[in-house]
């Protein structure tokens, strides 16, 4: 693996799960607001939780990486 | 002089694939195909080839691991620089020690996966198969529906390339035309017999069925007894047979059975299609990472593991919302490793297929070179995230400060056997 693919794994397993994260919280909220019938308030919840489990699952995927740039000497 | 010889070879090449290699209309599944029903299971295409992949990985070891010696040379040389490189990588994102824990697991993971992706773009893959005669299960489903005596409780689409039965063998012609027919939820299951028999009219003769304004798919006795007329004019076309079965309301006639005598509507259930173009093998493949990285976080911290999720709210409660976070995002994560490796092989299958069935013989090449490059990719990927939750896993809270700076960040020239210090501690 040369030194840009590491990263680029990173990224694209990162970029892949923001998504899954976020269009799950929407289609979870959808269901739950079609069986309880509270539009939109589990739609919202949905995007809200689904944006912070992003948030905190891809600070800790990103974590190496955020490493590795910082102790990587700066030109 | 060289451009133009280049060019017009080019265009003669793509010509010539127009001409003769002029595939029928792709039809696109996102399950894989059913092959056989064993008992409750049903073993499907993309199960094949991940057995395939099994098989040649197998052997590969088998063969490649036979008469090693101390000094390596040949292909022992190459298996060494392979699995070393695979080694050497691991440990120095991991480190030493938890490097040659997980790389038995991980570097399993990773041959698969990149096995399953690049055997699925070889040519015999999608091509050869069992044929699945759709002509006769439109009929079987009518019948089946007529006899429970109620309409269709749900839409029915049924996509056939007309094929050529030469002993035993159906071949899919060049340019086979594509025979498709819809039933709708609500539909009645004599007015689909009347449909199918003016579709097949249609298709097979040169019958063509008077519009009728407002109701689709209803045809008027007149329209339905011209069908099959010509149907039954036609040696090669379809014929149906008269018996108990499901009577067709405009004709007053009970059918029994349908039969080809010239060319069947059939559809080709291939044996082997790229083992990770299934949203199924990569959710099991997902789920296994999924289990193994539990089991490692639970051997190394015991059950102090949990208290990485579940976090007393008494003390920190803005740690508990953020452990609360973590544990659905242990979750999210199965289903984000599954999506993204079925997501990457099947569009690319898919953009494989079209462009085969748009432009045959030149315009795919470039496309295979760059799957050859996402099925390498998504390899790393997958491997790659499961090694860092792995060591996500089996690091503690405490620990994180400590890892900073030490575990991580080698760069290009770092020694690959380094021990980290906060490993040397113990």
């Amino acid at each position: 693996m040369g030194s840009w693919m590491t990263p680029v794994a990173y990224l694209l397993g990162a970029g892949w799960y923001f998504a899954t994260c976020i269009i799950l919280g929407v289609v979870i909220g959808r269901w739950a607001d079609s069986a309880t019938g509270l539009e939109p308030t589990f739609t919202l919840i949905g995007i809200v939780l689904g944006l912070a489990v992003a948030a905190v699952g891809g600070y800790r995927m990103l974590l190496p990486l955020i490493r590795r740039l910082d102790d990587e000497p700066r030109e | 002089m060289k451009v133009a010889i280049i060019a017009v070879a080019v265009i003669a090449t793509l010509a010539a694939g127009f001409i003769f290699a002029a595939g029928p209309e792709p039809h696109i599944v996102i399950p894989g195909d059913p092959l056989w029903e064993v008992g409750p299971l049903t073993i499907t295409s993309t199960l094949m080839a991940s057995w395939f992949t099994m098989l040649v990985l197998i052997v590969l070891a088998l063969v490649l691991t036979r008469g090693l010696t101390m000094i390596p040379s040949g292909k022992q040389n190459f298996v060494e620089a392979s699995v070393g490189f695979l080694l050497d990588q691991m440990e120095e994102i991991a480190g030493r020690e938890h490097g040659r824990r997980f790389f038995m697991v991980i570097a399993t993971f990773f041959l698969f996966i990149l096995m399953g992706n690049w055997l699925g773009l070889l040519p015999f893959f999608k091509a050869i198969g069992i044929t699945h005669d759709y002509g006769t299960e439109v009929f079987e489903d009518i019948t089946h529906q007529f006899e429970e005596g109620e309409p269709f409780h749900d839409d029915h689409h049924y996509f056939a390339w007309e094929m050529e039965n030469t002993g035993g063998v159906a071949l899919a012609k060049s340019g086979a035309d594509t025979f498709k027919f819809d039933i709708h939820e609500g539909d009645d299951p004599g007015a689909a017999l009347d449909a199918y028999i003016v579709a097949l009219a249609e298709f097979f003769t040169d019958y063509e069925a008077p519009e009728h304004e407002g109701e689709e798919h209803h045809y008027s006795a007149e329209d339905v007894q011209a069908a099959l007329a010509a149907l039954e004019a036609d040696p090669d076309a379809p014929k149906f047979v008269e018996g108990e079965g499901v009577v067709s309301p405009a004709l007053g006639v009970s059918f029994a059975e349908i039969e080809f005598p010239g060319t069947k509507l059939a559809m080709v259930y291939p044996f082997l299609r790229a083992a990770f173009s299934d949203l199924s093998n990569t959710l099991g493949m997902a789920v296994a990472a999924f289990i193994f990285i539990q089991f490692w976080g639970f051997q190394s911290l015991g059950f102090g593991y949990l208290g990485k999720f579940f976090i007393n709210p008494l003390k920190n409660p803005i740690m508990t919302f953020v452990g609360f976070l973590e544990l659905l995002s242990e979750f999210i994560r199965v289903i984000s490793f599954s999506f993204r490796l079925f997501g990457n092989i099947f569009a690319g299958s898919v953009l494989l297929l079209i462009l085969t069935f748009l432009a045959p013989f030149i315009a795919p090449l470039g496309i295979y070179a760059l799957e050859m490059f996402v099925g390498l990719i998504q390899a790393v990927v997958f491997s790659l995230l499961l090694l860092v939750f792995a060591i996500g896993a089996v690091t503690g809270h405490d620990d994180h400060d400590e890892e900073h700076g030490e575990g991580h960040g080698h760069g290009e020239g770092a020694e690959p056997h380094h021990q980290p210090q906060a490993l040397q501690a113990h």
